[in-house]
């Protein structure tokens, strides 16, 4: 029971381990801010230009066709290499530039690789449309964000627990922006489906811990329910990362990927806000209230 | 004894829509042959009874036949398959093509003699029009055909699961209408019609069209089964307003309410009719007749009558002192004379003309003709109602797609698979994991049925949304399973525990319901597959396999 006992003894200390990556991921966030106008790197679908995807086993030097294909499209080309994860062998190019002509730019490789229609794919998008995009994700998340605040009032009708629920949603999204920001992650329009997802997935546990603790008076003490659900908890959490996990390196697709990639680093980060932060609110409020 | 116990009535309903699931995706196991996904309206194909979806076993055919043409200046043999390669104008050979290089005045076809009348209807003789022998899944044809059959097919599907275009390979096309004035839903519909018809007329295949909102922007999305761009573009993104002037009087425009009729794919009446050369490069001009509605034909006696006739400018009668001139999209294209007898006619019939160009002889024809299609494309659907704008293409490799799906399935089945063997570690029952690998399966199976059914389009995004909704539905049996291992200890009865874990169950359940509805609306409909199949997804969980699942674990569970 060592770990019961620690978390008893400590768990006043450990809220503030949640507290304090909320605040630091929403300083580093408004420093981004300031200093690049974004809080989180946005790829062409919400920002406009060209992602092109080419198949190709032919060996390229990404350096010298980045400095080619700027000089011929005149604006900035990012080129990035694409690796088989079974074979560890190159299998195709990511092209992307804020330019808008796709012609210019598959005219431009032609000159360098040769390949055939089949196993070219582009993306081309106008800058209004992407900035419009990323207006109705942030719509989206934000209107995705009020409905589960209701529904979490409806069913618990208590404020301080209803309150640690959506705190706790509300750390993982932050967090994770945060931490998928420092690392240089893109956002894109599929994006938004990965963190509906996490709000959905992030009150799981939170529902599940407030309820027992909340409606289950006869079974043990408090804490003897916060661990039970501890329990349960750890074991949906660890089911979904290891289907997520396998299903992110098997995956070769860079949209189910980045969903995927949302979704782990956001299960991560939800241990902390909810066994931390949610059960620490909980419990001082069943102390309060002298429920035990 | 339990085994018998745990087919209980429920889990009977779920094997019942298992098998349901199963014959709405309806695998197939023989996928010899191909399959049909177009058939043009006006080929000899669809008139023998081709249709869409029939899969092609078997096909023979495909001769050629040579003709040998006797011209004043010498004898020429040749293959033709369906045309043959030049025209007739005083029995001189003009407008020849390249598969013949036969010039001169005509003499004879296959030792017939030719003459101005016969000329036409012998044509049919020397073109190889040979029976086609077409084998399906549904039925047997054979016809006579002279050119080629006008369908286009694809590999056969192995299941009713559609695949969305990100999955299959094709161009999306996002596009705004550019105007001051406020769209109307109404002018959007015609924008569509009008894009439908070009599209179809080209040929183009398995075209879908659709409005789509982004938010007060009325957008337009068109979704092709196609990879080659190029075409593609300029067939959009031409507004195509035709118009015929006289001096700045406009006679007719494109489309149905001008022209009742316009010749295309008839040689007698459109083509290719004089090739030239100036200044080093090649001119080739064609002609195509179309028939005008009495309107039109009113107008035209209108504009024509106070003109003068200018004698000396040539013809039999002379000109009009004005012409007859065309503009596509306000650039003037063609201008013709107007001959002096119609003057103040109203004239139904007219010769559209125009021309190509190009740097060889060849390159010009090719490019008369596909300059004749174009003109013909939008005198026969209009201009659309305004000029637009590209706002976002995308091309995706078919291989790509390929791709995509087979490392999908490999991710499920492992992902699958890693769950169960977590479940199993953490129980040491193979009576917990075993039901829910079942589970996860069943629901897998629904999902992929009812998208069947709806034939809905799955894409990557509905991958995503497959794949959360059964990871949703692992955590609640994770609910289920302890809060039913809990039992000993409190003096709930069975149905007392179940109805506990279906409450943290539906409280998730609305929650995710919830952020998917506004995903639903936005991102001009994008993202629609993902919220789609995750609604249908946790839908199925919470209202047919979960219950099944609290069933089961019960039965298995409870001390006897």
């Amino acid at each position: 029971m060592g770990v019961k006992d620690f978390y008893q003894k400590h768990y006043k200390k450990l809220f503030w381990i949640p507290i304090l990556l909320i605040v630091l991921s929403l300083l580093f966030l408004g420093v981004k801010y300031a200093s690049t106008g974004e809080i989180i790197k946005r790829d062409v679908s919400l920002k406009g230009g060209i992602s092109a995807n080419l198949i190709t086993k032919e060996k390229i030097n990404a350096d010298e066709l980045k400095i080619f294909l700027s000089s011929r499209l005149k604006t900035d080309v990012e080129v990035r290499t694409l690796v088989d994860f079974a074979t560890r062998e190159q299998s195709g190019l990511i092209i992307e530039t804020s330019s808008l002509d796709s012609d210019g730019l598959k005219e431009a490789l032609k000159e360098k690789i040769n390949y055939s229609d089949e196993d070219f794919s582009i993306e081309e998008v106008g800058p209004s449309l992407g900035e419009a995009f990323f207006k109705q994700m942030i719509t989206a998340m934000f209107i995705a964000f009020l409905l589960m605040i209701i529904v979490v009032f409806i069913t618990f009708r208590t404020f301080a627990p209803s309150l640690a629920i959506v705190l706790a949603a509300f750390g993982d999204i932050v967090i994770t922006l945060a931490i998928l920001s420092m690392f240089g992650f893109e956002l894109s329009i599929t994006s938004i489906a990965g963190f509906l997802l996490v709000v959905g997935y992030s009150i799981d546990t939170d529902v599940l811990l407030t309820t027992r603790v909340l409606k289950r008076k006869g079974e043990g003490s408090v804490m003897d329910r916060v661990f039970g659900s501890f329990k349960t908890g750890i074991t949906m959490v660890s089911t979904t990362l290891i289907a997520l996990l396998v299903a992110y390196f098997v995956s070769t697709s860079i949209v189910l990927k980045s969903i995927f990639l949302i979704i782990i680093v956001a299960l991560i980060v939800d241990l902390f806000t909810t066994w931390f932060m949610n059960t620490a609110i909980l419990i001082r409020y069943c102390n309060k209230k002298g429920i035990i | 004894m339990k085994f018998k116990k745990l087919f209980s009535i429920r889990v009977w309903i779920l094997i019942f829509l298992l098998i349901l699931a199963i014959i709405a995706i309806a695998p197939k196991f023989n996928t010899e042959g191909v399959e049909i996904k177009f058939v043009d309206r006006n080929s000899k194909a669809s008139e023998n009874g081709l249709q869409v979806g029939e899969i092609i076993k078997e096909i023979n055919n495909q001769q050629v036949n040579s003709v040998k043409v006797e011209t004043t200046k010498g004898t020429y043999v040749y293959d033709v398959l369906d045309t043959i390669g030049f025209a007739l104008n005083n029995l001189t050979l003009i407008n020849t093509n390249n598969i013949t290089k036969a010039q001169g005045k005509i003499i004879s076809i296959n030792e017939k003699n030719i003459t101005n009348d016969n000329f036409n209807n012998m044509l049919f003789e020397f073109l190889p029009s040979n029976t086609i022998k077409i084998r399906t899944n549904r039925n047997s044809y054979a016809f006579l055909i002279n050119k080629e059959l006008e369908i286009s097919v694809d590999k056969v599907e192995k299941t009713n699961l559609r695949k969305g275009l990100d999955l299959k390979g094709g161009i999306r096309v996002l596009l705004k209408p550019v105007t001051d004035e406020e769209v109307t839903n109404l002018q959007i519909r015609d924008l569509i019609k009008v894009l439908n018809n070009r599209l179809n007329i080209f040929g183009l295949s398995d075209v879908r069209i659709r409005q789509a909102d982004v938010g007060n922007d009325k957008l337009v999305v068109i979704e092709l089964a196609r990879t080659d761009i190029e075409g593609v573009r300029e067939l959009i993104e031409e507004q195509g307003k035709f118009e015929a002037k006289i001096k700045n009087d406009t006679v007719f425009i494109g489309g149905e309410r001008d022209i009742t009729f316009v010749c295309r794919d008839d040689g007698t009446c459109s083509g290719i009719r004089n090739c030239a050369q100036s200044n080093g490069a090649h001119f080739c001009s064609f002609e195509f007749l179309i028939t005008l509605s009495s309107n039109a034909a009113k107008k035209h006696a209108e504009a024509t009558k106070d003109l003068d006739v200018n004698l000396s400018g040539g013809g039999r009668d002379g000109y009009l002192t004005e012409t007859l001139d065309f503009y596509v999209d306000d650039e003037l294209v063609d201008s013709l004379n107007i001959g002096a007898s119609l003057k103040g006619q109203e004239a139904t019939q007219i010769l559209i003309s125009g021309s190509g160009s190009g740097n060889t002889r060849d390159e010009a024809y090719e490019a008369g003709l596909e300059e004749m299609d174009k003109l013909q494309t939008i005198l026969i659907t209009g201009g659309l109602p305004f000029d637009i704008e590209i706002l976002k293409l995308d091309v995706i490799s078919p291989v790509l797609g390929d791709d995509f799906v087979k490392t999908s399935i490999y991710a499920g089945l492992l992902a699958i698979l890693s769950v169960g063997i977590v479940i199993f570690i953490r129980y040491r029952m193979l009576k917990i994991a075993i039901p829910m690998i079942f589970i996860m399966l069943s629901e897998l199976l629904l999902i992929l049925g009812i998208a069947s059914i709806i034939k809905w389009n799955l894409d990557l995004a509905a991958i995503a949304g497959i794949i959360a909704s059964i990871g949703t539905g692992v955590d609640d049996q994770i609910i289920i399973t302890d809060e039913t291992l809990k039992g000993d200890e409190a003096a709930y009865n069975w149905k007392e525990k179940i109805k506990r874990a279906f409450f943290i169950i539906m409280v998730a359940y609305a929650t995710t319901f919830a952020a998917m509805i506004p995903l639903y609306y936005s991102g001009a409909g994008l993202l629609r597959g993902f919220a789609v199949v995750t609604i249908i997804g946790i839908s199925i969980g919470v209202f047919i396999t979960r219950p099944v699942f609290g069933k089961i674990i019960e039965t298995l569970l409870k001390k006897e």
